[in-house]
This record gives C-alpha cells, structure tokens and sequence, in this order.
C-alpha cells in the first residue's frame, strides 16, 4: 500500500475518534439545554433528539417567578464575588513576601504553608461546622467567605508569577521612598495581572460550583446557593412531580455563564491548573 | 517621625535592610496563618480529640478512649464505604488515566486541524457545575426511558435499573467520573507533553519506529513522573468524591449503601445523626489515609518544573 495513502487514512481516523469523543464529551451539556426548552414528559421521551411540541422559555418563567432561583443566583454571585476579591489580595501578598523576601522562619512558615495543603477540607467538615454554629455563623454569608480567603494554593501561585518579576523594579521603587506596601501595589500588582486573572478564575469556579460546605452551612431559601437550590427543587418535590424541565433550565444557568467564562479565558485558567497545582 | 523613619531607611539601605523591610513580609502572610490557624489547623485539633468523645452536639461529650475507632472498624456499612471508594478509586486509575494519556496524545498531534476546538470541548467538563451535570445522568439514566437504555428498549431487552441495582449504580457513578475528570487529566498531561523535545521523535522517526513504538518507548518512559503525579491527584480526588453520589442517589448512598462513599458516610454520621465524636473519628482515618498520599504527591511536586 502506498505510504502517502496510509497517513492520509490516519489522519482521518485521528480525526473521527477526536471529534466523535470531543462531541460525546459534550452531548450532556446539549442535552440539558436542548430540555430546558421542553416539559417534563417530554425530557423523558424516547428518542431525546425529538423537538418540544411547542418552543418556550416556560421552564425559565416558573423558574424566575415560583421559586427563589434569582436569591440563590445573586448569592452565589455575591460569595464567589468577594471570596475572589480578598483571594486576589491575600494570595498576592503573601506571594510576594515569599517570592521576594527573605526573613527570619521563611522556610518553616513555607514548611506550613505546604502543609496545609495535606489536610483535606473533610476531616474538618464536621468540627468546622461545630465551630461555624458556635460563633452563630449558620446560615450567615461570613461561612462562605471569611475561612476560604487566603488558600495555600493561591499562595503558590502568586508566588509563581512573582518570582518572575524583576527585582531591581522593586529596589529602584524602594531607592525612590516608596514603601513596602507601595512597591506590592504599584510594582508587583500591576505586572502579574495575568497570574491574577487565572487566579481569580479558579477560586470563582470553586466557590460557584461548591457544594458539600454551602449545603451545611446555609438553610434558607434567601441564603442558599445556585448548586443547593437547584437540589433541594428535586428534594422538596414529590417523587412524581420533580419538575426536570424547571431543574434543567436552572442547570443551564448555572453552567452555560461559566462556560461560556471558560471558553473566553480558557488560557489563563488551564495555565492556573498547570502552574499553580503543580508547580512549587 | 516617619520622615526621620524614612531616613532613616533610606541610610541603612546599604547597611542591611531596614525596619519597614523586616516586618513587611510577617505582615503580608499573617492572613494565611491567622485563618488557617483558627479554621484549619483548631478544627483538626478539635477533630482529632474529639474523636476520642462521644457526643451529639447537645448533651456533655463522654470519653470513650479509642471505641470510635473500634466501632468504625468493625461497622459493616463503613467498610461497603470503604470498598465503594477504593473501586472509584481503582476505576479512574485503571480508565479515566489511560483515556486521558491517550486523549492528550490524540490532541497533540500534528495533523490535527483545529485542535483548540476539540481541546475546548473536552475541557468543558471540567468547569461544569457538578449538581447540573448530575442531574443530566439522572435523566439518562432512567431505567423506562433514559437514552443509555433506549438501545436495549429498541432490541425489546430488559432495561438497566442504572440507579435501583447494586451493581450498575457504581459503573453509573463511575461513568459519570470518567465524563467529568477525563478533561482535567487531559490538561495536565497536556502540559507534559510540550516538555518532550521534539528530536527524540524525529530521531525515531528516521529509525522507522512506527507511532505505537513512539508512544510506548518515548511518550510514557517521558510522561512517567508526571503519571505517577496525576496518579497521586487521581486518587486524593476519588477519595473525597461526594457530590455527584449524593445527588444521584437523592443523598441514600443507595441502593442499600452500595454505591456510598467515604465523605458521604462521614456527612451522614456527622451532620444527619450528629454523631460528631464519630463522624470526627471517620475525618481522621480518611486524613491519615490522605497525608500518606500527598507525602508521596510531594516527592513529584516539581515534575513540571524545567528552569531548575
């Protein structure tokens, strides 16, 4: 057989396995969107690629009136939203003490800072949540914020992208007055603004997408998250009435902004995951 | 004052450093230390103590010396726990690993036109909200009318209980595992690949080793440091799995337990019957458990590091 015609054919056939198992992976994402414009029977009608008898936003209506879905949207805006900010500043700070200082317990402090990356989040799920109730912080925003504002692995990365920044920037400032804090605001901050976008991403995404913590700590229709709406609508339902066309069209809420979020700064978030979960 | 401070630093510049310069980076990490100390480092303090007590939260704690642990051993539901989690664990080393070499192989390719299409695609999975998803398979895999049972239901063969049967239930769950990590893994050992010069390939090449040969004789032998790390992530991810399980099993565990997980009998015994002297024992045979692995994820901490 011809050589030429042979690499021609695996290419093809690289091409048909890559685009048939890229289209597999997001069948699912389809799905859900394709039914949130569908009722519940008809999200459970054989063959799923039938048309809804009658086109409508209907499930995003009762969505938006009947339930608390625009509480549980704003409030996983407002947690991820200023988690992200103090994030951005506690992360970086740190960063750029450990990136470029050298001070006395440096390197037992970074001995802890790794450390702490060992401990899993569960084994202080429930003593945490004893902690959260005795400080009366069930059911208030400051448990979704305030212990999840200076990540380790934050720290790292900032630490990362700091490194890199030159540090006669930083002694010139210093020759020139500025102070230590100054020098992290106007020299450091403004050179590592990709490092912070890809931060901010990731700690957003953890905080939307969180669901074992908020779960716990917030009860309430007015404090609880997108996630936990979403699964107390299938819990507070009756078995025969789960609204799935309703529960669909919030999942397409929840998930369709931040794919879109991802495909737009795809770069800075896949160079985050790299750098920052696997780098030292 | 602060202008005879400033001075002051200005002159000791050459001498070493001064006093702004000293405390400075104390205070730039001291958020870390202070929240980690009172929301980490107490609560696993508390945890580890408190598994020694029995108590609901309510009435006095009682010291009960090691039962907890006693107890947990010999309770059957935590080793079908303990079993389920290891058999997710050994699922996604044995499957969603492999695919995602593979995957990551595939999209690396040369000849591969608009590959940051399919990347983007693959990748999706990774960022999509858990819960969302969740539901999505729940609705696939409805035993009547679910799409993965339309094709026995067409052949008039009798349906798969996806989420009534102690058996499929893990391979639904680990199936939904394997869609949701697949693009994750994919990114990582994406990342090892660049790190592979490109001669050893074109010297290959020119051997006339053919693509197989490539991929198990320079690929793998390369990629080994970064395997051996995504296989620490791997299974430190599977050991806390819970979302996906508790919504698709409306938060049972079911049928029977037999598709529970470690972190779900913990926030069963913990947060649904306040067991918190128990629930505190399980956090910390899963935290010994998880420290053993992330000593051994430390000794491959600077796999992608190439500058030093």
């Amino acid at each position: 057989m011809d050589e030429r015609f042979g690499q021609r054919l695996g290419v093809i056939a690289l091409h048909v396995v890559v685009i048939s198992g890229a289209l597999l992976t997001v069948a699912p994402i389809a799905f859900m969107i394709y039914s949130s414009f569908k009722t519940t029977t008809e999200i459970f009608t054989l063959p799923p690629w039938l048309p809804p008898a009658e086109w409508s936003f209907k499930n995003y209506e009762t969505l938006l009136t009947s339930w608390h879905f625009p509480y549980w949207y704003a409030n996983s805006i407002i947690y991820a939203a200023v988690v992200t900010l103090f994030v951005l500043f506690f992360c970086s700070l740190a960063g750029f003490a450990f990136a470029k200082y050298s001070f006395r317990g440096k390197n037992v402090l970074f001995i802890i800072l790794i450390g702490s990356t060992m401990i899993p989040f569960q084994l202080i799920l429930i003593p945490l949540f004893i902690l959260m109730s005795r400080i009366d912080w069930v059911n208030h925003p400051a448990s979704m914020i305030i212990p999840w504002m200076a990540p380790a692995f934050g720290i790292f990365l900032m630490r990362q992208y700091i490194q890199a920044v030159p540090t006669e920037l930083m002694e010139s400032a210093r020759i020139d007055g500025a102070s230590e804090f100054r020098i992290y605001a106007q020299v450091v901050v403004p050179l590592v603004r990709p490092g912070l976008t890809t931060l901010a991403i990731l700690t957003f995404l953890g905080s939307w997408n969180s669901f074992i913590w908020p779960l716990m700590v917030l009860r309430g229709n007015e404090v609880i998250t997108l996630p936990v709406g979403i699964a107390t609508m299938r819990s507070q339902a009756t078995a025969s009435q789960i609204p799935y066309g309703e529960m669909m069209a919030a999942a397409t809420l929840v998930s369709v902004p931040v794919i879109v979020l991802f495909l737009m700064l795809q770069r800075y978030f896949i160079s985050g995951l790299t750098i920052g979960a696997v780098k030292g | 004052m602060v202008q005879a401070a400033v001075t002051r630093g200005r002159e000791a510049r050459h001498g070493g450093g001064f006093q702004q310069h000293k405390l400075a980076p104390y205070a730039f990490i001291s958020p870390f230390y202070v929240l980690f100390g009172f929301f980490f480092l107490a609560p696993s303090l508390i945890a580890l103590v408190l598994s020694l007590f029995r108590w609901d939260g309510i009435n006095d704690p009682r010291f009960v010396l090691a039962r907890n642990y006693g107890r947990l051993l010999s309770d059957k539901v935590f080793a079908q726990a303990a079993t389920n989690t290891a058999i997710y664990a050994i699922a996604s080393l044995l499957i969603v690993l492999p695919l995602a070499l593979v995957l990551a192989v595939l999209l690396n390719a040369k000849s591969l036109r608009f590959s940051n299409v399919w990347r983007a695609m693959y990748f999706t999975p990774v960022v999509t909200s858990t819960v969302a998803i969740t539901l999505v398979f729940q609705i696939l895999y409805n035993r009547d009318t679910g799409l993965l049972n339309a094709p026995l239901i067409n052949l008039g063969l009798e349906p798969i209980y996806w989420l009534g049967d102690r058996y499929w239930i893990k391979v639904a769950i680990i199936i939904l595992i394997i869609w949701r990590s697949t693009g994750l893994l994919t990114i990582y050992f994406l990342a090892g690949l660049q790190s592979i010069p490109e001669e050893l390939y074109e010297a290959a090449s020119i051997d006339g080793a053919s693509m197989l040969q490539k991929f198990f004789s320079i690929t793998i032998p390369m990629l080994r440091p970064i395997i051996l790390f995504v296989s620490i992530i791997v299974l430190l991810s599977s050991i806390q799995i819970f979302d996906e399980i508790h919504i698709l099993t409306s938060g049972t565990g079911g049928p029977a337990n037999a598709s529970m997980s470690i972190v779900q009998y913990l926030y069963e015994r913990g947060y649904t019957r306040l067991r918190l002297g128990f629930a505190s024992a399980v956090g910390t045979v899963l935290f010994a458990t998880v420290f053993i692995l992330s000593l051994l994820q430390l000794q491959w901490y600077g796999v992608f590091r190439k500058e030093d």
